[in-house]
């Protein structure tokens, strides 16, 4: 019983992780600006991530190993979002236009250019 | 006679030609503002000929704006028509290159034997050594590092010695000149400090994580070093450890205050001695070994952490090399010296 349950936690925390780094993955493919993209990569490390490394400590074999994987989470939890923060006080210090709003996606261009 | 042309307009090696001539990509954008948008005017041949008999250039330099004609229209062509056309070349040389490749690679498997049969070439009696003996010669509970330090110990040389070559190359390569007084350069200076204007500096959310995170990833890494030979680790992920702590400081808190203890002396000396160490310790046991003379360096029982002969102190020498040379990389591709 211990085990079966123990079984669906694992599967379940695992899946949704692994959707949410599809997700994230999906995203940085998706969006254009670095901004955007940089939010569905730090999504995909935080919460994705953290999903996974739990499925492992629910069916780590001794408490050890849980420890380790807590110790693991701790440092992507510390690092990821320090990484995040940088390419955006980058991008904030090298673009002087990073406040205009991108293009709303589905208009080109050419379409504008066609016009007149 | 339509017939046959439809014939020929459907058969692929037409339809490969009006590919290669009038196919649609997105290339294609840009090579039509190139052609609607010449950059410069063409320099007239004409006037320029009677300027010469007018004033009676020298030959030499009537030499050289020939050439910058010719150059020109290499130049325009290779920007419009060109392009496109050495666009489609490339992707159909790629193309077959790749194939060529898979061909190649594909009829050399084909040759090779059944996976994990008896008669494979790696299986034998060099395997069931390292797998039977390895704990009882080489001291090592870990039996890679037991292999790759003790076996195959010349191999590992030759790779940290590259390593070490190939810092020495880029040092050479990126390296920031200096003038004859010693001081780089003043255009130099003004360049990097131009550089570095736009790169984050004293960012008060990453010192405050380097704080924390930099003492325990130098632990772990020198954990690592020295828990090689009981466990998976060894020098070289050891040193990456290492060095990616070092880079995690320098991101930090800048160059001034990382050169406060890593300089080019360090670097020197730690690769200088790391190698040279590597070097006598193996030359040592080789020819001990290779005598059938005792190399009186014990072995200790396995497990404990000064055990295993050699192996620990070669791991820490492999990775300070790697350390060392994995942070001048970054330190010379970012700003060019330390």
């Amino acid at each position: 019983m211990l085990d079966w349950l123990r079984f669906i936690l694992t599967a379940g925390l695992l899946v949704s992780g692994l959707i949410i780094l599809i997700t994230a993955v999906m995203g940085v493919y998706k969006f254009d600006y670095v901004l955007n993209r940089m939010h569905a990569a730090a999504m995909g490390d935080t919460l994705g991530l953290l999903f996974c490394l739990l499925a492992l400590i629910v069916s780590a074999p001794d408490w050890t190993t849980a420890l380790k994987l807590l110790l693991i989470i701790c440092f992507l939890w510390v690092a990821s979002p320090v990484s995040s923060h940088l390419i955006a006080r980058l991008e904030v210090t090298i673009n002087p236009r990073w406040q205009q709003l991108p293009p709303p996606p589905g208009k080109d261009e050419k379409e504008e250019e066609v016009q007149p | 006679m339509s017939k046959r042309r439809s014939d020929w307009e459907q058969r692929p090696q037409a339809r490969f030609l009006r590919w290669m001539r009038d196919g649609y990509g997105a290339l294609d954008d840009q090579i039509t503002t190139s052609i609607s948008q010449p950059a410069a005017p063409r320099p007239d041949q004409e006037a320029m000929e009677a300027h010469d008999i007018l004033v009676g250039t020298h030959r030499h330099e009537r030499e050289l704006a020939l050439d910058r004609l010719a150059h020109y229209d290499l130049q325009n062509w290779a920007n419009t028509r060109g392009r496109k056309v050495l666009g489609r070349l490339y992707a159909v040389l790629a193309l077959l290159l790749g194939l060529i490749l898979i061909y190649f690679l594909l009829n050399t498997v084909a040759f090779m034997p059944r996976f994990a049969s008896a008669d494979v070439p790696a299986n034998n009696e060099v395997i069931a050594r390292y797998v039977e003996k390895g704990l009882e010669e080489t001291g090592a509970i870990n039996i890679v590092a037991g292999m790759i330090l003790d076996y195959r110990a010349f191999d590992t040389l030759g790779e940290s010695t590259v390593l070490f070559v190939a810092a020495c190359a880029v040092l050479i390569l990126l390296r920031i000149d200096l003038d004859d007084h010693g001081q780089p350069m003043q255009q130099l200076i003004a360049e990097e400090s131009d550089d570095r204007h736009y790169e984050p500096k004293n960012d008060r959310i990453l010192q405050g994580s380097a704080m924390v995170l930099t003492p325990i990833i130098l632990l772990f890494g020198i954990y690592v070093l020295f828990n090689g030979h009981l466990g998976p680790g060894g020098g070289f992920s050891g040193g990456a450890i290492l060095s990616s702590g070092l880079i995690l400081y320098l991101n930090a808190f800048g160059f001034q205050k990382a050169g406060r203890f890593f300089t080019y002396k360090i670097f020197m000396w730690v690769s200088f001695f790391s190698l040279g160490f590597y070097g006598v310790a193996k030359a040592y046991s080789f020819y001990m070994g290779a005598n059938g003379l005792h190399s009186g360096i014990p072995l200790g029982t396995p497990g404990a952490i000064l055990s295993s002969g050699l192996i620990m102190p070669l791991n820490i020498a492999v990775g300070l090399v790697v350390a060392c040379t994995m942070y001048i990389f970054y330190a010379l591709f970012r700003k060019g010296g330390l």
